[in-house]
């Protein structure tokens, strides 16, 4: 049977050249170290993604990239070697391997590596961007919506919402260059998203939404952490405002047809 | 959001040479009576073996329904009755009649008597069409007293490399009103057609309220019968719906007229081993090595009943078959070192990432994502309420394709629906 190419690995790679914009342009501006952390979270991922390949004969993925790219860019800073290595191993482990490996994982484990690492050592500083960075992700979501393998309408609600916000003029600057690298790298993941085109619609809604409500209430916070915290919850709401996409699906079909 | 709709879906490209012009007229050789793909039909033979058989005769009928038959698409000899154990039918070859002269002697059925309901549906079956009915859900053939809650008419065809219908109804359009008109009486429903947007629709004079249009766009699975029924009239445990294509709709028009069922078909040869594509006219249950002799290009190659997404490798033309796909035969691989098989074969199913080419490849028709993630995980309850019984694998065989699960999805649908179906059984 001749077959197509729309396979995992082959949406992996798409994934990694719609964010290469924003990781050469974050590589360029953040030299050495950007560098050095970037390779070491390819390291740690890289291990672990070969230990299950070997006990539980899980296929590795290029996806693992994207992983390392996205905690090398918005993990906090002057962690040392050991709790960058456990937070990584940990996001990487529960967040995605346990379940399967990418695509069958619930959560993005960017998200639960940075979460883990922002809950578990919050004196650690977060990195801050500048706006040329933040300019670098626009690229990177038109790229991954033109090739079909961003959510479009999540991009769409999520930047519309944050539009609306900074004209009533609540998101500040950092805060919305921040949201949008997390936007891109953590929230608008073609698997842990939500799936159904209302529950995307809701899903980005959601996530500059939770982003304007912690900018507003949560004093002391840094704008990654704001980006991360609300990444996490919105990933975790995504199966909740699917299924309400599917009841508001089926029950229109119900009412059309008679049945389902 | 009309033109959003009609807009949905992919054209995947295969590589067929250019359609040689005319229209080529070939009865072959040897043809077989086939049951339906995937059905198995106990079966009472009619004739014996050496036994001569007009076009159309009955040559079996179910055994536990005498009413339906299967036919003779050609006439000629009755050269073997292959039975499986219980008397399920595997099939029934016959040799053309070379020795006949003054042309076929085609089966004479008395239509006068069919004013009646019932009496429509025994001269049907009696007649062979019910073999060319598709229904839904589970497919298969239909049962001999089931009455659909709607019929699908499939006016348009969007697979890859499919015959257009338009060209089969060329001046037929009288004969398809008929035969649309005797489908009004078999339902008590409507009778939903599909038409390629853009042409305007014929004109009905007798039934016409209970025929409704469904205009489809040009890319697959926009005029795939599933996708079809899912948006326009689901079919469900208690309302099967039948599908059926829209030349066999314009031959039950002559019938109605006649008396006599064409078992003439449009069947489309394309394919990469190819070495031009071609139309031609043949009959049901044809053999596809003389259809595609003197038109394959040398060396291995695979003969498919179907389309590229959908074919399966046959020897002969199934009853709803009407494309004939050549492909190049390739040796199966050598098994790949253990590390690259680990690399890149372990883990079955593969995971679906969802993309805009998932979705499409659904038409947009329905949450492809949950669909596909109830199927993995063999979810009933949730698949029935995302519309699986309206699909079947010819439905889904494009997201097959575009995922490149070789098949996974179509038979995860598969193990899904016999499920569904035991469960439910009577």
């Amino acid at each position: 049977m001749t077959r197509g190419l729309w396979t995992r690995e082959t949406v992996a790679a798409l994934m990694l050249a719609a964010l290469m914009p924003l990781a050469l342009f974050w590589l360029w501006t953040s030299g050495l170290a950007g560098a050095m952390g970037l390779t070491f979270a390819i390291v740690i991922i890289g291990v672990w993604h070969l230990v299950f390949m070997l006990v539980r004969a899980q296929p590795p993925s290029l996806s693992a990239l994207i992983t390392a790219l996205a905690i090398a860019m918005l993990a906090p800073e002057e962690l040392g070697v050991f709790r960058l290595a456990l937070g990584v191993s940990f996001g990487v482990v529960m967040g995605e391997l346990v379940f399967g490996g990418w695509g069958r994982n619930v959560v993005n484990p960017a998200t639960v590596a940075l979460a883990f690492l922002g809950f578990g050592f919050p004196s650690a500083p977060w990195p801050a961007f500048d706006a040329p960075i933040a300019w670098a992700a626009i690229p990177a979501a038109v790229l991954g919506a033109a090739l079909g393998i961003m959510p479009f309408a999540l991009i769409v609600a999520a930047a519309s919402v944050a539009a609306a916000a900074l004209m009533l003029g609540l998101l500040t600057e950092p805060v919305l260059f921040a949201a949008g690298i997390g936007l891109v790298l953590l929230v608008a993941d073609p698997v842990t998203s939500a799936a159904t085109g209302l529950g995307r619609v809701l899903n980005g809604a959601l996530y500059t939404l939770f982003v304007v409500f912690f900018a507003a209430g949560w004093s002391g916070a840094a704008p990654v952490q704001i980006t991360v915290a609300s990444a996490l919850l919105a990933s975790l709401a995504a199966p909740l405002l699917d299924d309400i996409a599917i009841q508001v699906w089926v029950s229109r079909r119900r009412r059309r047809h008679g049945r389902a | 959001m009309n033109t959003l709709r009609l807009r949905a879906g992919l054209n995947p490209g295969f590589a067929s040479p250019p359609l040689a012009p005319g229209l080529g007229e070939v009865v072959t050789e040897e043809a077989v009576v086939l049951p339906p793909p995937g059905a198995k039909l106990h079966i009472t033979p009619l004739v014996q073996e050496g036994e001569r058989v007009r076009a159309g005769a009955p040559v079996a009928c179910l055994r536990h329904a005498p009413a339906v038959c299967l036919v003779a698409p050609m006439q000629g000899q009755v050269a073997r009755i292959d039975l499986m154990p219980g008397r399920i039918l595997n099939e029934i070859v016959l040799f053309r009649d070379s020795e006949t002269e003054g042309g076929t002697e085609v089966e004479q059925h008395d239509v006068s008597a069919a004013g009646s309901l019932p009496a429509l549906r025994r001269l049907l079956q009696g007649a062979g069409v019910w073999p060319w009915i598709g229904r839904r859900p589970f497919g298969g053939m239909p049962g001999v007293d089931e009455v659909p809650a709607s019929i699908l008419v499939m006016g348009s065809d969007t697979r890859p490399f499919a015959p257009d219908p338009q060209l089969v109804l060329e001046g037929r359009h009288e004969a398809f009103a008929r035969g649309l008109d005797a489908l009004t009486r078999l339902t008590d429903g409507t009778v939903f057609v599909t038409w390629p947007h853009g042409l305007p629709t014929p004109r009905i004079a007798r039934g016409g309220d209970r025929i409704s249009w469904l205009l489809t766009g040009p890319r697959h699975p926009q005029a795939s019968p599933g996708i079809c029924l899912h948006r326009a009239a689901p079919a469900a445990l208690d309302a099967p719906v039948w599908d059926l294509h829209a030349e066999d709709v314009a031959h039950i028009g002559d019938f109605m007229k006649t008396g006599r069922l064409s078992m003439t078909r449009h069947v489309h040869i394309a394919g990469s081993a190819l070495a031009e594509a071609r139309m031609v006219r043949t009959t049901t249950g044809a053999d596809l090595r003389q259809l595609v002799q003197g038109l394959v290009t040398p060396g291995p190659h695979k003969t498919m009943a179907g389309g590229p997404l959908d074919g399966r490798s046959a020897r002969w033309l199934g009853p709803r078959d009407r494309q004939v796909t050549v492909t190049p035969r390739t040796d199966p691989r050598p098994e790949p070192h253990w590390l690259i098989r680990a690399l890149t074969s372990s883990a079955f199913p593969r995971p679906v990432i969802p993309t805009a080419a998932l979705t499409q490849a659904f038409a947009s028709a329905l949450p492809a994502v949950p669909f596909l993630r109830a199927l993995g995980a063999g979810d009933e309850e949730a698949a029935m309420r995302l519309g699986l019984l309206s699909l079947l694998e010819e439905d889904i065989a494009l997201a097959d394709y575009v995922l490149g699960t070789g098949g996974d999805l179509q038979r995860q649908l598969r193990a899904l629906l016999d499920r569904i179906e035991t469960e439910n059984a009577p």
